[in-house]
């Protein structure tokens, strides 16, 4: 008895590979597009706030030239710092979306020496302005798998919060992301004595280091 | 990129092209798609009904058989297999009734549905051989539905839509949802001639085609699906009619359900292990039927691995993430934890799962059953969602059965 691989219908398989392959092409190209529109967001965002950052510089060389006016470079760095937070939460909330580009981790880095330039321009107006507020530095693993690091994480992202919320503009908080790939931040973390294994690790007034995790009162007594 | 969302987007893909597969076929065939060939010959019918313990229902069964609409039935052969609550009594009183009733009383309890089965074909005189399940229930058209199909030599055999006839718990209807899914996509697969399976509530067989395979693999948990991978590896096409149907009972609890899934699953697993030199031979069975049963049986167990990955890491997750919070004092939930953001894959999923829902809508509207009552606006969701994700569960169960031997039918 002949047996027949196809009796009838029998392109169907390679229309339906045909499409299907469309469709999923087709839906790829929307994942790119929709990732695209989010570094683009985020790549705006940081362009107008490495301008602000430009421009407070700029404002403390100005001074420089003449008397030095803390209160208002000390206003300009903690608006700037409350500002590139938000941002940050923005982006955090894009990258962990991220699947199919990395374009936001570009963005991250990018960021992330803004927020060590904005370190480096605090510890500047303190030491000029013998400023009271105090630079908190919460320096983090960015994009570990580990799920003990990223239990931590989390737990000191809302910790520093409510420790904002507490504290207002008595501190500067300041998160910089560490991948081992930001000489810059290598540079700082070891001007701090901090390894890479400690982290996440949150740097007061660039003396106290708090490794464990801890209650927000107990963070706020090393500021007494 | 991950190795998980690659995994997700290989699933997406194959789920994708089945769909669409199964769409075009459909499209390509909707004109035709209830069409029964009508006949002028009389082929003559055997019945053969295996029994074991269907005192509630096999008097209900032999009556629809001897309603059904055609008037060339030769004989309804009952093999009870020595069935321990009142079914022999049941066959004597019917069989008053009913002269063309032949009642065959094993003497020893042969243990499945496959031995009472091949017992009766001992008996059969007709051309054409119908077997029923005991607690099946042909519609009364169904013969005049199905016959018209062996007027093309090479058929061997028929198969009808089998629907759920208890459909009044939650159990009972999931199912008949499943069950109408299931015999749309059975009859789609008749036009690329990749009909696996001849449900035992009703087939119609070639007595040439079911006589010349030897009957039924006693050794096989669903020697329905056994014995059309035979007949279809000799060559002989399968057919479906849509426009009729026979209703069965399908089980009402949870333990029972498990049970009957899992004597699928090994019956597949022997199907699969029997017709293992067919991979690539043999049309549309080697091509087709079993790359399918193969690849669906590692989708599952990719999917339960990837399943359990994610759990357990997510529950290691929460429990760390508590254990933290509670020291530091901070909330275990905040507002900003809904603010959700979701990736393309998530966007992707909310597609597929929409694409699987506007499928068994047209799947509804297609077989004309009632699309827009409460039952099935509550109960699509919770099919496609928790329902279809059981079964890979079940996989392992019966792969684990199958493996250290206990075939055991019931």
């Amino acid at each position: 008895m002949e047996i027949n691989l196809f009796k009838s219908n029998k392109n169907v398989f390679w229309e339906a590979l045909l499409v299907t392959i469309l469709i999923f092409v087709l839906g790829v190209i929307a994942g790119f597009v929709l990732e695209n529109w989010r570094t683009s967001n985020i790549d705006y965002l940081y362009v107008n706030s490495e301008l602000n950052l430009l421009d407070v510089k700029v404002q403390s060389e100005i001074y420089g030239i003449g008397d030095f006016d803390c209160n208002a470079a000390i206003n300009e760095n903690i608006n700037f710092a409350n500002r590139i937070y938000e941002e940050a939460n923005t982006l955090e909330k894009y990258q962990k979306a991220s699947m199919l580009t990395e374009d936001l981790i570009v963005s991250h880095k990018k960021y992330d020496l803004l927020r060590t330039l904005l370190l480096l321009n605090s510890i500047k107006i303190k030491k000029e302005c013998n400023a009271s507020y105090s630079n908190v530095v919460y320096f983090y693993r960015f994009r570990d798998k580990n799920p003990d690091i990223i239990a931590k994480e989390s737990v000191f992202s809302k910790l520093l919060v409510q420790l904002k919320e507490k504290m207002g503009n008595e501190i500067l908080l300041i998160p910089i992301g560490f991948d081992g790939n930001v000489s810059s931040v290598k540079l700082i973390l070891d001007n701090y004595n901090i390894s890479e294994n400690e982290l996440p690790v949150i740097l007061i007034n660039e003396k106290i280091k708090i490794k464990d995790v801890e209650t927000v009162e107990d963070l706020m007594k090393y500021f007494d | 990129m991950d190795v998980l969302p690659i995994i997700y987007l290989i699933y997406m893909f194959i789920s994708l092209y089945m769909l669409n597969f199964f769409l075009i076929i459909y499209f390509k065939n909707r004109k035709n798609f209830f069409d029964s060939p009508e006949t002028t010959k009389k082929y003559s019918i055997s019945f053969v009904v295996p029994a074991y313990n269907e005192g509630k229902t096999i008097e209900d069964t032999i009556k629809h058989i001897f309603d059904i609409d055609y008037a060339h039935i030769k004989q309804v052969i009952v093999v009870n297999d020595c069935s321990t609550d009142n079914t022999k009594q049941v066959l004597q009183k019917l069989k008053k009734k009913y002269k063309k009733l032949i009642i065959i009383n094993n003497k020893i309890n042969l243990g499945n549905a496959a031995r009472s089965q091949n017992v009766g074909l001992k008996y059969v005189k007709g051309d054409l051989i119908a077997i029923v399940d005991g607690d099946s229930f042909p519609a009364r058209d169904s013969l005049k539905k199905m016959v018209g199909f062996f007027d093309d030599p090479k058929v061997g055999a028929v198969t009808v839509p089998v629907l759920a006839r208890n459909r009044e718990k939650f159990i009972e209807k999931l199912q008949a949802l499943e069950y109408i899914a299931i015999s749309f996509g059975r009859k789609l697969l008749e036009y690329v001639d990749a009909i696996y399976v001849t449900p035992g509530p009703l087939a119609l067989y070639r007595k040439e085609a079911l006589l010349g395979i030897g009957g039924f693999d006693e050794d096989n948990l669903t020697q329905d699906i056994e014995a059309t991978w035979d007949i279809t590896s000799r060559g002989w096409d399968r057919k479906m009619a849509l426009s009729t149907s026979v209703t069965s009972q399908v089980p009402d609890k949870w333990g029972v359900w498990w049970k009957q899934r899992r004597r699928w699953n090994i019956g597949g697993l022997q199907c699969i292990w029997k017709y293992r030199n067919s991979l690539g031979r043999h049309g549309m069975l080697g091509a087709f039927i079993i790359p399918f049963f193969v690849l669906s049986l590692f989708l599952g167990l990719i999917g339960l691995g990837i399943f359990f990955y994610l759990l357990i890491t997510n529950i290691i997750s929460k429990f760390l993430y508590t254990r933290y919070s509670i020291i530091a004092g901070t909330p275990i939930v905040s507002l900003n934890d809904f603010y959700l953001t979701p990736s393309f894959l998530n966007y992707l999923g909310i597609i597929m799962f929409l694409l699987g829902f506007a499928y068994l809508i047209l799947i509804l509207y297609a077989l004309k059953e009632k699309i827009f009552v409460k039952e099935n606006i509550l109960n699509i969701p919770f099919y496609l969602i928790v329902y279809l994700m059981i079964y890979p569960f079940v996989l392992v169960d019966s792969i684990y059965h199958w493996w250290f031997g206990s075939k055991k039918w019931r």
